[in-house]
């Protein structure tokens, strides 16, 4: 991290180079401004129109405005970055190389106009601390370097302490946030203990110096937080309450901080007048505070800085989240640590397992009630987003109408029929066809809707309205997607075909009927990525790190003859965006889990904690996986599964990304399988693998399924 | 001031002995204004103009104008604010590296200057553009432009002979770094999407990393 010192500085000089800070902030505002319109723009068209994936479409329509293609396929119509097909008024030419899709090219401008590229090549150069403090600092969820962080930003906000900042939701913050609250408690929690013992034996530090070395720093803050606007700063973590003892000492307190920022210069006041006049306030709207307690507050708040300046446990763990799990976060935390979990063997969420139970499940309760049904039905939607259904060839149409209901603000879908189903067994001809219904993005249990299932018939009539209570505005983000699953009350469940009808382009007040074609998934294909649907993204930097004792400027010369002992791979889990929603109330109580899977080894697990209640969680956590030589490296293949926590059920699966230098061949249990990347996994795989101690970082979709092919 | 109608912004810095001319130089470019009076530095400073940058083709034709804001960063060349000065470094996409054609000593410390960016700037070969000041004073020169040409040639950088007080090859070296820096942005963006093309499947371990003159992203 940067530490910059500036206690050299005079008063008026300080307020100079506050001054430029300030016309930086500025400058910064309207570029992160600038940028986020940028990315918001991009997304919009990745979504729109385009496939996800080449999951779901037809091979022979263009992956980008969905017109058909011509007979002939072949790599000449695909694109070099995302490989879809793509017809020829979805190309665009670079003028130093090949043709790529429109998105792709996009892709690629807004990495360069939003300053992309210089912040990734930034980041792999600046971070490059030795793993064990990663690790560290993991531990004590320290939040990471933040890649557009500059220098400026970092000054005016203080390097040292103030790593909570305001949430990123109000850019033009209009109320002063007193962000001094979150130090209030630790004030007053000293308060008391020195109001308990009075001789206290607070080390009388000689640190006129040090006050004063905080004082650019502290007055800085002061003043810009009411303005401060950086989107990119992890959320503002409240204090607990616990450590704050309500009464007029603490109301008082926390409305202090408000005076710097009625001064129109706040810089020259040093920490003692600040301390002053939190003093005199104190005292103005309280007269609690003894005479003999001045002494000592103005002691402790120099404590306080003291503590900021180190950064160490104690100030931490007052931010340790009201909405953290209660669960003990010592013990998620001692998961990444090596070596601490090797047994741990609660509940596992492997998909296979998952299955696995899921079919035992099935069979058991087969023999139950029938009441049970519908409750199977809902988890055997979770297994069929893992891959876990029969497959039949697709054929037929569905017959339904999309309505929205100004009044009752309700979307209703009405699933008439199906014509000329196939049959889920063919050789018995069977078929017990439902229709479920999503409105994506949401695939949480809510959103789902099924019609009734309908006896021994491939043409089912059902007549049947699914409603969603819906805003207008909200519909037009959704896709529309019925799916036509085959009920099995013995075996799988197998799939009959699917629609997807982007909202946004379909006219829901005439609410006439249609009748489109179904078609497959073909996630289990070997040749296509199961990117069938968008998942969010996941944050991801790695790095691989050689020896022990490289000295950070020499490490990449002799790379080469470099025994492996003590190579370790570092995954660095930053944070996940646009998740999908599983909980009620829209939002995902997520978290990470890894898995290092090559031919030999047997896998190993790591985890991060929980975050609770956002579809954009900032896990900041790292794996750390021992022992990994660089031949082991090329074989292995690391999954990265984003998981919804479900305290009295299997957990939900929410997407996974797998990074591989391509496709590699790996043994599960007794069967042999091919691990394969899509191009982006891989070419982050083989960053790692190309630039070691250094950190690759990318921002990668998250796969819907994570689907083996054998 | 500024609005968010650009497209791209970039961020150069001025580094330098203390008198060599970086805040005259980019005084005179921003506002084309000469001001002979000396104020050092405090700290940091910056300064922005809006440019039209033309990308040239490959095959020679003119390619697409694009607005780009220029932030440039000013530092103090006095060595008291050196840790403060150095810490914005890794902020900047290039560097005008500056000396006093007057001024012997402030040639020798380019060295140390480049070995400050080199340790602090967002990579380890950053563009960087070497400029001789004060050109004008022709009279009081003390470096000769042979020597710094070779300098320059050494670390493989442009070499401008400038003057702040007549505007001599202000612009011609900062357009020079633009040029440098807004070619790199290309590579370093194109060049991922290039090696898709070639294969997804092989893995470079066991080569030594590429040193590339340019970048290693």
């Amino acid at each position: 991290m940067l530490e910059v010192n500036v206690a050299y500085l005079t008063e008026s000089e300080r307020e100079l180079i506050l001054e430029v800070l300030r016309r930086d902030e500025e400058l910064r505002r309207v570029e992160e401004m600038r940028v986020r319109k940028l990315k918001m723009d991009v997304l919009d068209m990745k979504r729109k129109g385009a496939k996800r994936g080449s999951g779901k479409y037809s091979e022979r329509s263009c992956g980008r405005c969905q017109e058909p293609l011509g007979r002939l396929l072949g790599t000449a119509s695909q694109c070099r970055v995302c490989k879809h097909h793509v017809c020829r008024n979805c190309r665009l030419v670079r003028p130093n190389g090949p043709w790529v899709c429109t998105v792709c090219a996009r892709e690629a401008d807004v990495k360069k106009s939003s300053g992309d590229w210089f912040y990734d090549q930034r980041v792999n150069r600046f971070s490059t601390t030795p793993g064990h403090d990663i690790v560290r600092a993991s531990l004590k969820k320290r939040p990471p370097i933040k890649k557009r962080e500059t220098a400026g930003e970092l000054l005016l906000n203080n390097s040292g302490l103030k790593a909570s900042q305001p949430a990123p939701a109000a850019p033009a913050a209009p109320v002063p946030r007193p962000r001094k609250k979150e130090h209030a408690p630790s004030h007053k929690g000293q308060l008391l203990d020195a109001v308990g013992q009075p001789e206290s034996q607070e080390p009388q530090r000689s640190d006129t110096e040090s006050a004063e070395k905080f004082s650019l720093c502290s007055s800085s803050r002061t003043d810009t937080e009411s303005s401060h606007s950086t989107p990119a700063l992890p959320r503002k973590v409240p204090a607990s309450p616990q450590h704050s003892p309500a009464g007029s000492t603490a109301s008082s307190l926390t409305a202090a901080p408000a005076k710097p920022s009625r001064s129109p210069s706040p810089l020259p006041q040093s920490e003692k007048t600040e301390t002053a006049s939190l003093k005199h306030q104190l005292n103005q709207s309280t007269n609690l505070v003894e005479p003999e307690v001045d002494g000592l507050f103005k002691r402790s708040v120099r404590r306080v800085h003291k503590i900021s300046d180190r950064r160490p446990i104690s100030t931490l763990d007052l931010r340790v989240d009201g909405a953290r799990s209660s669960q003990g976060s010592m013990g998620d935390r001692s998961k990444s640590v090596p070596g601490l979990n090797v047994t741990d063997d609660e509940e596992d969420e492997d998909i296979d397992n998952l299955v696995n139970i899921h079919r035992k499940t099935m069979g058991d309760s087969s023999l139950s009630l029938r009441s049970s049904q519908s409750t199977l039905g809902s988890m055997m939607s979770v297994y069929s987003e893992a891959g876990d259904y029969d497959c039949v060839e697709v054929t037929g149409d569905i017959v339904f109408s999309v309505g929205f209901q100004e009044r009752s603000q309700t979307l209703s879908v009405l699933v008439k029929e199906c014509r000329g189903l196939a049959y889920a067994d063919a050789a018995k001809q069977r078929c017990n066809p439902y229709v479920k219904c999503y409105l994506l993005p949401d695939k949480s249990r809510q959103g789902k809707k099924k019609t009734a299932i309908k006896r021994n018939t491939v043409n089912p009539l059902y007549n049947e309205t699914l409603k969603y209570s819906i805003s207008r505005s909200q519909v037009t983000t959704r896709t529309l997607q019925l799916s036509v699953w085959h009920y099995d009350r013995f075996g799988r469940n197998a799939f009959l075909g699917e629609v997807e009808i982007p909202m946004d382009c379909h006219d829901i007040d005439s609410a006439h009927e249609q009748c489109v074609a179904l078609r497959g998934k073909v996630v289990s294909s070997p040749h296509h990525t199961p990117f069938s649907q968008y998942k969010g993204e996941l944050v991801v930097s790695l790095k691989y790190v050689t020896a022990k004792h490289t000295s950070p400027d020499k490490s990449k010369a002799g790379k080469k003859g470099k025994t492996e002992g003590g190579a370790e791979l570092h995954v660095l889990i930053k944070e996940a965006k646009n998740l999908t929603a599983m909980k009620a109330g829209g939002t995902s109580d997520s978290f990470v889990k890894g898995y290092l899977l090559s031919s030999k080894n047997k896998s190993t697990k790591r985890k991060t904690p929980v975050v609770k209640k956002t579809l954009n969680p900032h896990y900041d956590h790292t794996f750390v996986y021992k022992d990994v030589s660089p031949e082991q490296l090329t074989g292995m293949c690391l999954e990265l599964t984003v998981w919804d926590r479900e305290a009295l059920s299997s957990n939900d699966f929410l997407g996974g990304v797998r990074l591989s230098s391509g496709a590699v061949t790996l043994n599960s249990g007794s069967s042999e399988w091919l691990a394969e990347s899509s191009p982006e996994e891989a070419s982050l795989w083989q960053r790692v693998m190309q630039y070691p101690d250094s950190w690759a970082e990318g921002t990668l979709p998250l796969r819907a399924t994570m689907g083996k092919s054998k | 001031m500024t609005d968010g109608d650009y497209d791209y912004l970039i961020k150069l810095l001025a580094l330098g002995d203390s008198g060599v001319g970086k805040t005259t130089f980019l005084y005179r470019y921003t506002d084309n204004k000469f001001n002979p009076k000396f104020i050092t530095t405090v700290g940091i400073d910056f300064r922005e103009k809006r440019v039209v940058y033309t990308a040239n083709s490959p095959n020679g034709t003119t390619g697409k104008s694009f607005k780009v804001h220029l932030q440039l960063w000013d530092t103090a060349g006095q060595e008291r604010f050196r840790s403060l000065t150095t810490a914005f470094f890794r902020d900047a996409m290039g560097f005008l590296l500056m000396f006093d054609l007057t001024s012997q000593q402030s040639f020798l410390n380019v060295r140390n200057w480049m070995s400050q960016l080199q340790a602090n700037a967002y990579c380890e070969n950053p563009d960087i553009v070497l400029v001789g000041n004060k050109a004008d004073l022709s009279d009081q020169r003390e470096v000769q432009e042979k020597q710094a040409k070779e300098l320059a040639d050494k670390y493989g950088i442009p070499y401008f002979e400038t003057s702040a007080a007549t505007g001599t090859d202000v612009d011609k070296a900062v357009v020079t770094l633009l040029d440098l820096v807004m070619k790199r942005m290309e590579q370093c963006v194109d060049k991922p999407a290039a090696e898709a093309q070639n294969g997804e499947g092989t893995s470079k371990l066991d080569a030594p990393p590429v040193n590339e003159k340019k970048c290693a992203c």
